[in-house]
């Protein structure tokens, strides 16, 4: 019974190819969310977002990260069912071989990373994406040209009495500002609700990005959703392990003569990379 | 020694299977694992208690690759890089329960008790574990030299027995250390080499026909390998078929 009708090798090189790119992709996020640690008031995380949400080639290659995760899963399911087609009565004694870590629960640790991803996804893609609410960041500088370019349109008389008072509103707002909503500079307006944008930016100001930066320490104040965040990257160090080790498996990359070194940077890859995620919220918690 | 033997006793291929417990006392530590099992099937007889155990073996010094039982959750039970006819009783406690099972795997159905059928691994090689030069002579031994260090690499690799314990041993039930190694031994050598292609991807879709499982690389394999046949070949393996498909026209 074969799911997919392709050999089980090149279904595992598949899985391989998808996990590569997944594994690069990581020290890439990793790196981006450690800008958080510079206490800089997030300006350096701020650039980097900006620049990952309007880049058209970091653009597409979310599409293609996101069908990497997507294929990843089911393949790694598809064979999933089909090994354990592979042995319809199992044994009464459960196995005692001496197994390589982490590669029995590699379904488990993928399945937990998942829900993990999904959390992930409602917490800060799902806001960028608008389908669910979070915290927005505008340019001063850009809010500024906004209301200089109606300003104008109200000198030459071409407001209507509404959008007068609108403009007046959003004037007195910007006056009375909160500091938290605010980076010190007063280069940024920051944690913009979205009735914020409307009355610091205006109603049809569109120039307003996602303030992940607010986003995260607002949600790592909380300590379960921190443990949470570092529990899900002590299954992902287990995961990652393995998936290191595999891909040079899985190629054909592994022999002797390299299999000390592939086993080595395994290991560093799979305690560096969680340990730099979870550096962010313990910095969150500790610091804010 | 007195032991209790969980086995299992299963009467042909479609009957229903269930576990039968044995006691079995004054057995010797130096004793032969399969020595032991004979013991018992002389009181089952004996004592007309049952029909013996069936269980599969031949040359009982490790090397045809007919025993195979699971043993307390390992294959060939608790030794590395032995067979079952090699494992012996000291091994094991007084008072030990030992619980012996047949192979599991959908291509290798228990055909009675503790007997499976393993033609699937004779159908894998028969789709390309061989050389297909068949004329002539029976060639010198030494007319094509090869390094030391590959002859014994391809030798390692052709020690597989094909007792199936790699199988029986995967969580998923897949034989692709038994087929590395066939492959191995073969690619490793001059003689192999021609065939290499067409030899590797006959065998892996034969594998995948007969049902097995594929290589989550979690090396049961090879810890229950009793020849002790390294990953290193899957990795091979692995190799091959890649440059089977991308470098080769072989159909």
């Amino acid at each position: 019974m074969k799911l997919i009708k392709l050999a089980s090798i090149t279904k595992k090189l598949a899985v391989g190819a998808l996990a590569a790119f997944l594994l690069i992709f990581l020290p890439f996020h990793m790196g981006m969310n450690m800008c958080i640690l510079r206490q800089d008031g997030g300006e350096w995380y701020r650039n980097v977002c900006h620049f990952m949400g309007t880049n058209y080639i970091v653009k597409c290659f979310e599409i293609i990260l996101l069908l990497c995760i997507v294929c990843h899963i089911v393949i790694t399911f598809v064979l999933w069912l089909e090994n354990r087609a592979a042995r319809p009565v199992g044994y009464a004694v459960s196995q005692k071989s001496k197994t390589h870590t982490g590669s029995k629960w590699m379904i488990y640790t993928g399945g937990i990373i998942f829900v993990f991803l999904c959390i992930h996804f409602v917490d800060f893609y799902f806001a960028k994406t608008g389908l669910t609410k979070g915290k927005y960041v505008a340019k001063v500088e850009k809010v500024d040209k906004a209301f200089q370019q109606k300003a104008q349109a109200l000198q030459q008389g071409q407001m209507d009495e509404k959008q007068m008072q609108a403009l007046q509103k959003q004037y007195m707002a910007i006056q009375s500002i909160p500091a938290e909503k605010r980076t010190q500079d007063f280069k940024y307006f920051v944690n913009l609700t979205k009735e914020d944008v409307n009355t610091y930016c205006g109603e049809d100001f569109k120039d307003y990005e996602p303030d992940f930066y607010n986003m995260a320490i607002d949600k790592f104040h909380n300590p379960l959703y921190v443990l949470i965040y570092l529990l899900a990257f002590i299954i992902l160090g287990i995961h990652l392990f393995h998936g290191v080790v595999s891909v040079f498996q899985t190629y054909g990359l592994m022999n002797e003569k390299y299999a000390k070194a592939i086993h080595w940077l395994a290991v560093i890859y799979a305690i560096v990379i969680p340990l730099g995620f979870a550096m962010v919220p313990i910095h969150v918690i500790a610091l804010f | 020694m007195n032991l209790t033997l969980k086995i299992w006793r299963q009467e042909n291929a479609k009957a229903k299977g269930h576990f039968e417990t044995y006691k079995l006392n004054d057995i010797s530590p130096e004793c032969s694992f399969l020595e032991m099992l004979d013991i018992l099937n002389e009181q089952l007889i004996n004592d007309n208690i049952a029909h013996p155990v069936c269980f599969d073996n031949d040359c009982r010094e490790g090397i045809c690759g007919m025993c195979g039982l699971y043993i307390n959750g390992r294959p060939h039970g608790p030794d590395d890089g032995v067979t079952t006819c090699q494992l012996h009783m000291r091994r094991f406690h007084d008072g030990d329960t030992i619980t012996i099972e047949p192979w599991r795997a959908r291509p290798f159905p228990v055909i009675k008790d503790l007997v499976v059928d393993r033609s699937a691994f004779d159908k894998i090689i028969q789709e390309g574990g061989y050389t297909s030069a068949t004329t002539g002579g029976v060639p010198d031994a030494n007319a094509i030299p090869i390094p030391k260090r590959k002859a014994d690499e391809a030798m390692d690799s052709a020690s597989c027995i094909g007792c199936g314990a790699c199988v029986a041993a995967c969580k998923n039930a897949s034989a692709m250390l038994f087929v590395s190694g066939k492959v191995s031994q073969y690619t490793l050598l001059p003689q192999g080499k021609p065939e290499a292609a067409i030899r590797v991807k006959r065998m892996v879709k034969k594998m995948d026909e007969l049902g097995f499982g594929s290589c989550t690389n979690t090396f049961a394999c090879e810890a229950e390998c009793p020849k002790q046949l390294k990953r290193t070949n899957i990795a091979r393996l692995n190799r091959e078929f890649i440059c089977a498909k991308v470098c080769s026209d072989e159909k």
